[in-house]
């Protein structure tokens, strides 16, 4: 049984409990007068996986309000590699500064799906499909650079500029540039936030016994180790972006499409597994992307443990801070609508590297890449394919079989 | 001056004496994994995709592998000690050799593989059909190759990592291994009769971690009848010049509920 003054602690930063440690702070530094200032909710998933104790958690809360700081007063320091004063434009509550500027653009345009913590926890998220992107995994689907590579910064402007088609994310275009750079520079931050939180989570289980359950909480150790880790593959993100030799100018494109065609049911790129001989999406369809695949795994090993106490726990975690897992179809591609964008360019790096956190693998280092701009044609007409390949020779294969 | 700095060689030739001298006793660490309880047949699974290929293969899920004899099959045991004395022909050993993961009759083989870091992972596939190797690594960047028929990747990794990660092929669902990543040459996968060896071990005491992918890191073994709480799997035992031999290590049925 918790004591009492543990399962507040638990209610302050799980489940629906807004108001963290950190936020009484704040109460106390800006006084009355204004609705509590909003907090960081604790990834609850990840504390209760690594079965971290209430002063573990606490222990984790109280580095990430010091390297972090709070929704309201962001803290950077410099091994984050973050512009503080990008970030200060888009986080707090909506407000105007002296200028007549607006402030606190992450709240007015992003949290309620994506949530002030910026774990896909918004309030709106449960009614979205897909749901909104939980930033704290670091994981991004539609980038320019390799797989596992974080997006560039380009990257992030240009979703946030677009929005993504076929989902609830809008295009932001109305915004001024120095804002979508400023509300770029946020994800990021948040991100960062939720990965290192992430990594300090999974620390505790590489402790020693002398170290008696606590991360250390040196510099070298909570900075050098945990946030750089984290931090530098983001610095890299702008050297890997993938090197995408030019359609031939020349191309034949019926030649081109034709080729494109063979390989997309070719054993090679085997592209027909999964979206299907009709091209529909209709492939294998039962999978699960990272996301919900996390979820979807943690909740059976929870439901075969023997410790009932912790079983009642994680399942009020499974309640409170994810969403019913669902299952992931692959594109249909006859649609004519490309999540990551509907350049050529797109299209070939997602082709090149997969979709990170999606079961799209790379073809990179399989397909050539003047034969991974044949699929890109290929797929192109796919929309255009009215009467052709759906008929007699190629069934559509009845969803639900 | 001079005197000081004669002393200082001195000083420094004697140091690498000594670790010459101290060196350098070897041992190999042995035991085998037994299932108590009765064991659960493994389940045949259903392949759905590639039927032609794949439906021909009797195929079984794989997570709990016990043997006629009562053996644990794919328990996976490491030395956890970061700073442990690597014997200069297992590091060699590590260098030369690469590690091969095959996609082969719509499973992996083997089903749990490891890999220290540095060291090259060879992805192939024996099979007729593509298949897709999604190596979910969390502290080395997880890859999501196309692997066609006869074609192979080779990987490599920098890092050690804390638990086994999961392999696993999104065309063929059903496909799944585990890919220990160490950062020394002291892992060991038992084999289909439990039993498991690591050779070229530093002589002393030295800290082990066990882990299943049903039980996760096992928290409880016996050893001659007598029940051992291991937190986080860890066991520490002492590994002699002429060999130690752990016997056998039970594993309850209930640590493979998850």
């Amino acid at each position: 049984m918790r004591s009492g003054t543990s399962r507040f602690r638990l209610s302050a930063f799980g489940g629906s409990g807004m108001l963290a440690v950190c936020g009484l702070l704040l109460v106390a530094a800006t006084g009355c007068g204004r609705t509590s200032p909003a907090s960081f909710r604790l990834n609850m998933v990840e504390a209760t996986k690594q079965r971290l104790t209430s002063a573990q958690e606490q222990q984790v809360a109280t580095i990430l309000l010091a390297m972090f700081g709070t929704p309201d007063e962001p803290v950077c320091i410099p091994e984050a590699g973050l512009d503080e004063a990008k970030l200060r434009l888009a986080a707090g509550p909506v407000r105007s500064d002296i200028a007549g500027r607006k402030n606190g653009l992450y709240r007015e345009h992003c949290g309620h799906c994506h949530g002030v913590t910026g774990d896909g926890l918004g309030p709106t998220a449960a009614f979205l499909n897909p749901y909104p992107r939980d930033y704290r995994p670091g994981v991004f689907k539609f980038k320019s650079t390799e797989r596992a590579d974080k997006p560039t910064h380009d990257d992030l402007v240009r979703i946030l500029h677009n929005g993504i088609v076929g989902t609830s994310m809008p295009s932001f275009a109305l915004l001024s540039d120095l804002e979508i750079d400023a509300l770029a520079e946020y994800v990021k931050y948040l991100s960062i936030r939720g990965e290192t939180e992430i990594e300090l989570m999974r620390a505790f289980f590489e402790l020693d016994e002398e170290d008696v359950g606590k991360l250390p909480e040196t510099r070298e150790f909570l900075v050098g180790e945990m946030l750089t880790s984290v931090a530098e593959k983001w610095q890299a993100a702008a050297d890997a972006v993938i090197a995408v030799p030019e359609m031939p100018g020349d191309i034949d494109l019926v030649a081109s499409i034709a080729k494109g065609k063979e390989l997309f049911y070719g054993d090679k790129a085997n592209c027909v597994k999964c979206h299907g001989v009709t091209g529909l999406g209709d492939g294998q369809a039962n999978d699960y992307d990272d996301w919900n695949k996390v979820i979807v795994q943690w909740s059976q090993e929870v439901a075969g443990d023997q410790d009932a106490a912790w079983v009642a726990r994680a399942s009020h975690v499974l309640a409170g801070d994810a969403l019913r897992p669902r299952t992931i179809p692959p594109r249909n591609l006859r649609q004519g609508l490309y999540r990551g964008g509907r350049r050529p360019l797109d299209l070939y790096y997602r082709i090149h590297a997969g979709i990170n956190g999606a079961p799209m693998p790379a073809a990179a280092g399989t397909v050539a890449p003047e034969d991974i701009w044949h699929i890109v044609n290929y797929i192109r007409s796919l929309p255009y394919d009215l009467d052709g390949e759906l008929g007699a020779d190629r069934p559509m294969i009845a969803k639900g079989d | 001056m001079i005197d000081a700095f004669r002393s200082a060689v001195t000083a420094v030739a004697w140091c690498l004496l000594c670790s010459v001298a101290a060196a350098e006793e070897w041992g190999t660490l042995k035991g085998r994994f037994v299932y108590s309880g009765n064991a659960p047949a493994p389940v045949e699974l259903k392949t759905d995709k590639d039927v032609e290929v794949c439906g021909k293969h009797k195929l079984v899920n794989e997570e709990l592998m016990v043997a006629a004899d009562k053996g644990v099959a794919n328990v996976v045991v490491f030395v956890r000690d970061k700073s442990v004395k690597v014997h200069p022909e297992a590091a060699a050993a590590a260098k030369s050799t690469k590690v091969v993961l095959d996609n082969k009759d719509c499973r992996f083989e083997p089903h749990v593989a490891f890999v220290q870091a540095g060291q090259s992972l060879l992805v192939k596939n024996s099979d007729p059909v593509g298949h897709n190797s999604n190596i979910a690594t969390l502290k080395n960047s997880p890859s999501n190759n196309l692997i066609p028929a006869g074609g192979e990747a080779t990987l490599t990794f920098k890092a050690a990592e804390a638990i086994p990660a999961q392999v696993t092929c999104n065309i063929h669902p059903w496909m799944k291994a585990w890919l220990v990543v160490r950062d020394n040459p002291y892992a060991a996968v038992s084999g289909p009769d439990g039993s498991f060896e690591i050779a070229h071990l530093p002589v002393g005491e030295l800290e082990l971690q066990l882990w299943h992918e049903k039980a996760g890191y096992i928290g409880e073994i016996t050893v001659g009848g007598k029940a051992e709480k291991t937190a986080k799997g860890r066991k520490k035992v002492k590994v002699a010049a002429a060999g130690t031999d752990l016997g056998e290590l039970v594993l309850d049925a209930s640590l493979f509920s998850k």
